[in-house]
């Protein structure tokens, strides 16, 4: 019989990430009980908005066992895209962000094409786009910055009944993508497709189909966060998103996405980014030496992902212990439960 | 002056260099670290158009932000026989390996603005990052003191750029040169933003957050205004000087947006790079260099810069780079 203590370390095991990002918010709080406060508070997941959508997005493609390095690139092209129809047909800010999520579909498209029609292995082809399409872009800018209309600043820094709108679009996509892998078909064979393709394909699923379309659904993402904090500044420069898919893809690790495959949730990836970012204001709030800042979120992410990391070994290890030899009651042949 | 003025002047530093001993054009190198900013474009503009309406072939590398590649780059130009380099390197550290290699290979290089950590070797054309920036932030922090009764602790905040070039680093130490003449009535707040307006919007939020009362703020590059505009403003604190509330702000580079904000009041001073000054050196040095034979041409060319502010707008503006695009329609293209 499991002891109390047992089980409660393994609840705490189970869920470290959370316990990590309550020990942190409690450190920083401490130091500065400003950064308790509702307004930082609010702050801390409009930040992370922005990371974190795209983050949603790369959990699918990360629970396929795949990887999407193009997302900084596609922040960059696709609001730059929808920059350019806005001023060009003098569209409203909402329409822009329907062409830059459309724009993230193509772009996730052309992933989906060479890695599923051509049989590319991904980390070469978003690799390659990755250069593609920010190269694309400065082309189009000729590396100047791009403003976009008044309006869009406006709409960046608006909010629907109190909540700023980076964190409704955030939270609007959380759940469409929580809905869609936790109880959707096309959620079941995406997990499928990353614990096993072969099996998955066996059973009856399009494995080229979920394959294309976890793509799309990376390059959208990251389409529609990059508009997101676009909204905000206002202004497109070329460096803008440069670098970012390394703090999209530790988000989704993060969150418990494995890079594997076969395992992660949205909500996990929303966890991932929050805590990133929870990190990164507390070490502004407390004034922390900017040259001790990267060491110091570095440690914390280690922290977080080897905890994660010791969860998966000791559930794997309990889970072991229930598979035990029983002697059926009609017969001498043992059977494996 | 104008923008043509500007580049015919240039041309004629180049035109002049060339047609003084060299028989045949030269054929440059031009590497750099990427175009992410107004000041880059502008130089790479300048340096580019200068060199070609000279009539010297110009082989242009973009390293997008990657030392190595920068490296490949130039050791890929050598192995083309290019008669000089001009670079535009990504840190001080890949810069100064840069200028140890070209110049073992007996191929004179010149370091455009971003300097290499060993500055005994190679072209080095770079402005006075520190005392620019003190320049600049010495009219804020004046304006700040105006604004405050005397016995009040005022708040100084810096955006900082990032710690591993050079620049970001003396543009921090004029800042904090600044501060020092007054150590007792200021605290300083450091906000980094690692030359991303992403990276800015979000610490600036929590550092204004955490801090409300901000007395006077400094950025280490122009290209980060329309960010801190983007924080400032829905807390009311985007004010032009004399409005209540205004934030006495500065920044550093001299760009379009910098002199635009300026006139409008928004923003007290900035420090100036004088790039045409800049490029003008590099191409006078370089193509010196090559005329003379000279392999290995070893000089410090300083840019002491300036601070364009509020009080000398009137005198000074067309000495500033930013100013000159803005007047030739640069911000409404």
């Amino acid at each position: 019989m499991t002891s109390l203590a047992e089980r409660a370390l393994d609840a705490a095991v189970r869920h470290a990430t959370y316990l990590i990002f309550a020990a942190v918010l409690l450190w920083f709080g401490l130091q500065s009980p400003v950064f308790l406060m509702p307004e930082s508070l609010a702050n801390i997941v409009k930040q992370s908005s922005f990371i974190g959508i795209a983050a949603i997005g790369m959990t699918f493609v990360l629970l396929t066992g795949g990887i999407d390095l193009s997302v900084g690139s596609v922040m960059f092209l696709a609001a730059l895209i929808a920059g350019m129809v806005m001023r060009a047909l003098d569209l409203p800010v909402p329409a822009g962000m329907v062409v830059a999520l459309l724009t993230g579909v193509v772009l996730g498209l052309i992933n989906a094409f060479f890695i599923v029609v051509l049989r590319v292995i991904p980390f070469i082809v978003t690799l390659a786009t990755l250069f593609l399409f920010r190269g694309f872009g400065i082309w189009l800018t000729s590396s100047t910055q791009f403003d976009f209309p008044p309006a869009m600043r406006a709409f960046g820094l608006s909010s629907i009944l109190g909540v700023p709108l980076p964190i409704v679009v955030f939270a609007a996509f959380a759940l469409m993508a929580h809905v869609v892998l936790a109880h959707t078909t096309f959620g079941r064979q995406v997990y499928a497709f990353g614990n096993d393709p072969e099996a998955a394909r066996k059973s009856g699923v399009k494995i080229a189909w979920v394959q294309a379309r976890v793509y799309v659904i990376s390059s959208a993402c990251a389409a529609v966060a990059g508009f997101v904090l676009i909204a905000q500044i206002g202004r497109l420069d070329a460096g803008f998103g440069e670098g970012r898919e390394f703090d999209v893809i530790a988000a989704a690790v993060l969150g418990g996405a494995s890079l594997m495959g076969g395992s992660g949730t949205a909500l996990g990836a929303v966890m991932g980014a929050t805590l990133i970012q929870t990190v990164k204001m507390g070490l502004v709030f407390t004034g922390v030496n900017l040259y001790l800042q990267p060491i110091l979120q570095g440690a914390i992410i280690f922290l977080a992902v080897l905890a994660d990391g010791l969860r998966n070994t000791r559930m794997r290890s309990r889970l072991r212990r229930t598979i035990r030899t029983v002697e059926p009651a009609s017969g001498p042949a043992g059977r494996r439960i | 002056m104008n923008l043509l003025t500007k580049f015919a002047a240039l041309a004629v530093v180049a035109g002049g260099a060339s047609l003084g001993g060299q028989a045949q054009a030269a054929t440059i190198c031009f590497a750099f670290q990427d175009l992410e900013t107004e000041f880059w474009v502008a130089g790479h503009k300048a340096i580019t158009t200068t060199l070609t309406e000279a009539g010297h072939q110009v082989i242009e590398r973009n390293a997008n932000e990657d030392a190595n590649r920068q490296l490949e780059q130039v050791r890929d130009c050598v192995a083309q026989g290019v008669d000089g380099i001009i670079i535009i390197p990504q840190d001080g550290d890949s810069a100064t390996t840069i200028v140890r290699e070209a110049q073992d290979a007996d191929v004179p290089i010149a370091v455009f603005n971003r300097p290499p950590t060993d500055l005994s070797r190679g072209i080095v054309v770079v402005a006075d990052n520190a005392t620019i920036a003190e320049a600049a932030t010495d009219f804020v922090v004046e304006q700040a003191l105006e604004n405050a009764t005397e016995d009040r602790q005022l708040n100084a905040l810096i955006i900082v750029g990032d710690l591993g070039d050079p620049n970001a680093v003396g543009r921090r130490d004029g800042f904090r040169a600044a501060i020092a003449k007054h150590e007792d009535r200021f605290n300083v707040i450091e906000v980094a933003s690692n030359w991303d307006a992403g990276t800015a919007l979000a610490n600036l939020e929590a550092a204004v957050t955490a801090n409300p009362q901000i007395d006077l703020m400094f950025t280490s590059s122009d290209f980060l205004f329309p960010t801190i505009r983007s924080v400032l403003e829905p807390r009311g604190m985007w004010k032009t000087a004399g409005e209540e509330g205004h934030i006495p702000l500065a920044g550093l580079d001299g760009d379009a947006t910098a002199c635009q904000l300026i006139k409008d009041g928004y923003v007290s001073a900035t420090g100036v790079q004088d790039l045409y000054f800049e490029a003008e050196s590099a191409l006078t040095a370089i193509l010196a260099a090559i005329e003379a034979g000279d392999t290995a041409p070893n000089e410090v060319i300083e840019d002491p810069g300036f601070a364009l502010t509020q009080d000398n707008l009137a005198e000074r503006e067309m000495d500033m780079w930013g100013c000159v695009l803005l007047a030739d329609g640069f911000l409404n293209r």
